[in-house]
């Protein structure tokens, strides 16, 4: 970015250090999160693709299970056992993550203009 | 040879030196750009080998840097780097087949630049700091305190809540900036993207379009808005082309 085009700066920031830091992160997140298939990795590639979906949806259930926590609208029972199905599918991830060799930053593809998934 | 687009124009808006101006503008390779009318409006393209565009990634720097100069003199629509047909008359089909959306966007667009804004801040430390001030959240945090007998399951969801109260914590506050900037923004009337995130450190993501002459008013907003949020930083951008108000599936 040109410096003519910052037309006000808090003066806190260095956008030639930021923006570009900030960009060539998003860049080298789309290069990871690219979905590479080769004869010999069929089994990651796929493996990256499929975990990133649970992710995301696992994400997701958390979410809107916190949600219903805080409004209070679950019982004592009910929240124990929410909270042995969460740390279950957690830990599954975890096992699955390692399995394949994942780390947290691969499943969380960049989606162009949107930004990342998660 | 091939003929890449780089911005569409309306006949009616481009100033009256605007032949000299393209004249004097290059595309990528030095082309010369050519004008393909259609009625009131007109692609402005250069000649290229199809291939060549896109091995070299400076092209796209080079291509930006056209529909810049070119967006100093007349109101236009960016097309997307690498728009490439196969010869003048299809681009004139094009324009064509499209005429109206086309149209309709150049009047939507009309004597207005885009502007960006972005908000920085530090994520976790915001949500710190948010934790320390928050009243609501610290009794929430007593009311849900553990105790011994609790089981593991139990801990794990209290844990689970506390961090989903950050962040929803995080959220409010982003809302709120948000809600104040648009409120300085209210007079004018300006279209707007806003992309809030609550991870890394740009929480907010904006984009404008307005008036030409409106910018002196954009950057009191944003001063305006720096001064309410100390702790936060503010990098003001512009003017654009408007690449992110163009709303065309061409067909």
């Amino acid at each position: 970015m040109s410096q003519n085009k910052i037309l006000n700066n808090s003066g806190k920031v260095d956008p030639s250090i930021n923006d570009i830091s900030e960009e060539a992160d998003k860049l080298q997140n789309i290069v990871d999160s690219r979905l590479s298939l080769t004869p010999d990795n069929a089994d990651s590639g796929l493996a990256k693709l499929v975990l990133t979906l649970i992710e995301l949806i696992r994400k997701l259930v958390e979410k809107q299970a916190m949600r219903r926590v805080d409004g209070g609208s679950l019982s004592d029972e009910e929240i124990e056992r929410l909270g042995e199905s969460l740390m279950k599918l957690e830990m599954k991830m975890e096992e699955l993550k390692k399995y394949f060799k994942l780390t947290d930053r691969d499943l969380n593809i960049n989606l162009g203009p949107l930004g990342d998934l998660m | 040879m091939s003929e890449l687009i780089y911005v569409i124009v309306s006949n009616k808006d481009t100033t009256e030196n605007f032949e000299e101006i393209l004249s004097e503008t290059t595309g990528i390779d030095d082309s010369k750009l050519v004008v393909v009318p259609c009625d009131n409006i007109s692609a402005i393209v250069s000649q290229v080998e199809k291939a060549d565009i896109v091995k070299d990634q400076r092209n796209a720097l080079v291509f930006a840097q056209t529909v810049e100069n070119l967006s100093r003199w007349s109101t236009l629509l960016p097309m997307r780097f690498g728009s490439v047909l196969g010869s003048s008359d299809l681009v004139w089909e094009m324009l064509s087949k499209n005429y109206s959306e086309l149209e309709k966007n150049l009047q939507m667009v009309k004597d207005k630049s885009e502007f960006g804004v972005k908000v920085f801040g530090n994520a976790e430390e915001l949500k710190v700091k948010l934790k320390a001030n928050s009243e609501e959240f610290q009794n929430s945090l007593n009311d849900h305190s553990g105790t011994e007998s609790e089981s593991n399951f139990k801990k794990y969801v209290k844990q689970k809540l506390a961090l989903y109260r950050l962040d929803e914590l995080l959220n409010d506050y982003i809302e709120l900036v948000i809600a104040d900037f648009n409120g300085y923004l209210n007079d004018l009337r300006v279209h707007k993207k806003v992309r809030k995130k609550t991870t890394g450190t740009t929480i907010i993501d904006g984009v404008f379009l307005l008036k030409n002459d409106k910018q002196t008013e954009l950057i009191q907003a944003v001063e305006l808005l720096e001064s309410k949020h100390p702790e936060l930083n503010f990098i003001l951008t512009g003017p654009w082309p408007p690449y992110s108000f163009v709303d065309i599936t061409l067909k």
